[in-house]
């Protein structure tokens, strides 16, 4: 291709140039920090003092021999598995109601995206609210339900207090799952259904054979999103617990947190981040290679 | 021919249909619903240790003390801010990119590509704990620049998904035609193929609005004092961590705070599906 008048660059050179501004921000906010944390993970940094030493290995060795890095991990891997599979079996049953086009579901697919556009900070609220010990409308109905006798304050106990930041966090990302699969399910094609159809097949032969095929990619890829997106969190759990009670509810965001900017040992924080980078890094993979395939 | 993907006549859909219609719906509306009739709620109908499922008296205290609150619309107007600037910039910026990434093509541009998208994956505490270092060492601690370089970088890479599947729906046909016209390369992308994409440009700035909106941990940390705090932290600050919680209150205010993000959707809601699903599915 022969460049054009008034422009000496070439046209890749152009594209590039078109990139850079958000390379640029992209390169100094995300990809400075990720190998800054490597670095700072072999340090005793501190948010207190400016100065740090080269300590090696120390830090990494801290952690693992640190039963509690292996309950924050457990607790995270708890949360994920929870968020991930509730989110996305609600999700799924409700893209399908919704897929229906009966009357009313455009409205209720409106409103079902609410609760994923609010702040994290107002679910926190009001889950804390319905989960309240002495108040909480959840025990009120449990109890006239007969299921529980007593009031049980969710939030304060620790067996009970992750299961509450799970529905929580459930019910906001619902939405998320439900509207890319509900976009996979219009676009199944129409003439395949048909002609399974004709030839009798079932409900479920038609979702076995036909839905689910067809919808391998969105599927892997918003479960993919969702794990990452679980692990990430941060918000609703610690507006409704800080992590706790007893750390119950301390997952990866929140130990970082903590290690930084409650105990001010950035060191510490950054090697706890590196080794959830590491976790990562498999499902980055996956990830990206979905995202090749699509970019044929 | 019927149109529906599952046959609805069947007894076991109908029952499957009816049960998850209910369960379901129930979990999805329910809580909502009951943050709107707590806002309205007396607190001594509220706390009671038999909750009333429909409110006995419906009472505009608890909006009256969040909307006069003061330090609330302090808070309501630095998250405003932080959140205008950070949608427009990461709106601009994702749309140069995403054309670059969608029409041209170098070397690299693929591996460019996969990292920028793998970056959001990379947790964002981690991250926060250099930002948090190089802003102190910068002195810009507890500044909107703070937040808003952040904002704008962390939707990046989401808007630029965005946009180049939007350019990728473009044929290429068009700007080889604008060209022969004479038409430079800069003329062709601000007068033919930007207004092609505005629905793209629209579900970016949502985006970009509703995360910067949205964040806590960032602005729990970077921003310092009560004058530049955002909305997310100062409801934390203001309503948790006090002896006895108003709930009520409390639930007025997540209301209040919900409201521009609401609206903001609900008059905009075709384009942020679209734009929401357009990167992941293609049909």
């Amino acid at each position: 291709m022969k460049n054009n008048k008034g422009s000496k660059l070439t046209d890749s050179q152009f594209g590039i140039l078109l990139a850079i501004p958000a390379l640029a921000v992209f390169a100094s906010v995300i990809l400075y920090p990720v190998i800054n944390s490597i670095i700072m993970s072999f340090t005793n940094q501190s948010l207190l003092y400016p100065d740090r030493e080269f300590i090696g290995l120390k830090n990494y060795i801290e952690i693992f021999s640190d039963p509690n890095f292996f309950a924050v991990l457990k607790s995270t891997m708890i949360f994920v598995v929870g968020v991930t599979i509730l989110s996305f079996t609600l999700g799924f049953i409700w893209a399908i109601l919704l897929n229906q086009d009966f009357f009313g579901s455009e409205f209720l697919r409106g409103i079902t995206l609410v609760n994923w556009i609010i702040p994290g900070t107002a679910i926190g609220f009001l889950w804390m609210w319905i989960f309240n010990g002495q108040y909480g409308v959840l025990n009120s109905i449990l109890k006239n339900l007969g299921i529980i006798n007593n009031n049980i304050s969710w939030l304060g106990n620790t067996k009970t207090a992750m299961l509450g930041v799970i529905l929580a966090r459930s019910w906001q990302v619902l939405p998320w799952f439900m509207a890319l699969l509900l976009a996979g399910l219009k676009g199944i094609p129409r003439n395949h259904v048909e002609a399974a159809r004709v030839d009798g097949a079932s409900n479920w032969q038609v979702f076995r054979h036909i839905v689910l095929p067809n919808m391998k990619f969105i599927i892997s890829l918003v479960l993919i999103l969702g794990t990452i997106g679980a692990m990430q969190h941060f918000d609703i759990i610690w507006v409704m617990t800080q992590g706790g009670p007893a750390r119950a509810t301390t997952t990866f965001a929140v130990e970082v947190y903590r290690r930084a900017f409650q105990d001010f040992s950035i060191g510490k924080a950054a090697t706890i981040g590196v080794v959830w980078i590491f976790i990562l890094s498999g499902f980055m993979y996956l990830y990206t290679r979905n995202l090749k395939q699509e970019d044929k | 021919m019927n149109k529906k993907l599952f046959d609805s006549s069947s007894v076991w859909f109908k029952l499957f249909f009816g049960f998850s219609l209910i369960i379901v719906g129930l979990f999805v509306f329910f809580p909502l619903y009951w943050m709107v009739i707590t806002a309205f709620k007396s607190s001594s109908e509220a706390f009671s240790s038999n909750p009333t499922f429909f409110p006995k008296q419906i009472t505009l205290e608890n909006f009256k003390n969040v909307i006069t609150n003061m330090q609330i619309q302090r808070y309501m107007f630095n998250s405003l801010i932080v959140s205008i600037t950070s949608s427009l910039l990461t709106t601009v910026l994702a749309m140069y990119g995403g054309y670059s990434f969608s029409k041209y093509r170098y070397t690299g541009r693929k591996s460019i590509m996969m990292l920028v998208m793998s970056s959001q994956m990379f947790p964002f505490a981690v991250l926060l704990l250099t930002i948090y270092s190089v802003m102190q060492t910068l002195g810009l601690l507890n500044s909107y620049f703070s937040l808003i370089l952040s904002f704008t970088t962390f939707t990046l890479p989401v808007g630029m998904w965005t946009f180049k599947s939007y350019f990728d729906q473009i044929p290429d046909s068009l700007i080889e035609a604008a060209k022969v016209d004479g038409a430079s390369r800069l003329t062709i992308i601000h007068k033919i193929i930007f207004p092609l994409v505005i629905p793209g440009a629209i579900s970016t700035a949502i985006y970009g609005f509703v995360w910067s909106w949205n964040d806590l941990l960032y602005s729990l940390t970077l921003i310092t004092s009560a004058d530049k705090r955002t909305l997310a932290p100062g409801l934390v600050l203001t309503y948790l961590g006090e002896f006895q919680s108003s709930w009520t209150e409390m639930m007025a205010a997540s209301i209040w705070v919900s409201i521009p993000v609401t609206l903001m959707f609900i008059f905009l809601q075709r384009f942020f599906i679209e734009g929401m699903t357009a990167g992941a599915v293609k049909g």
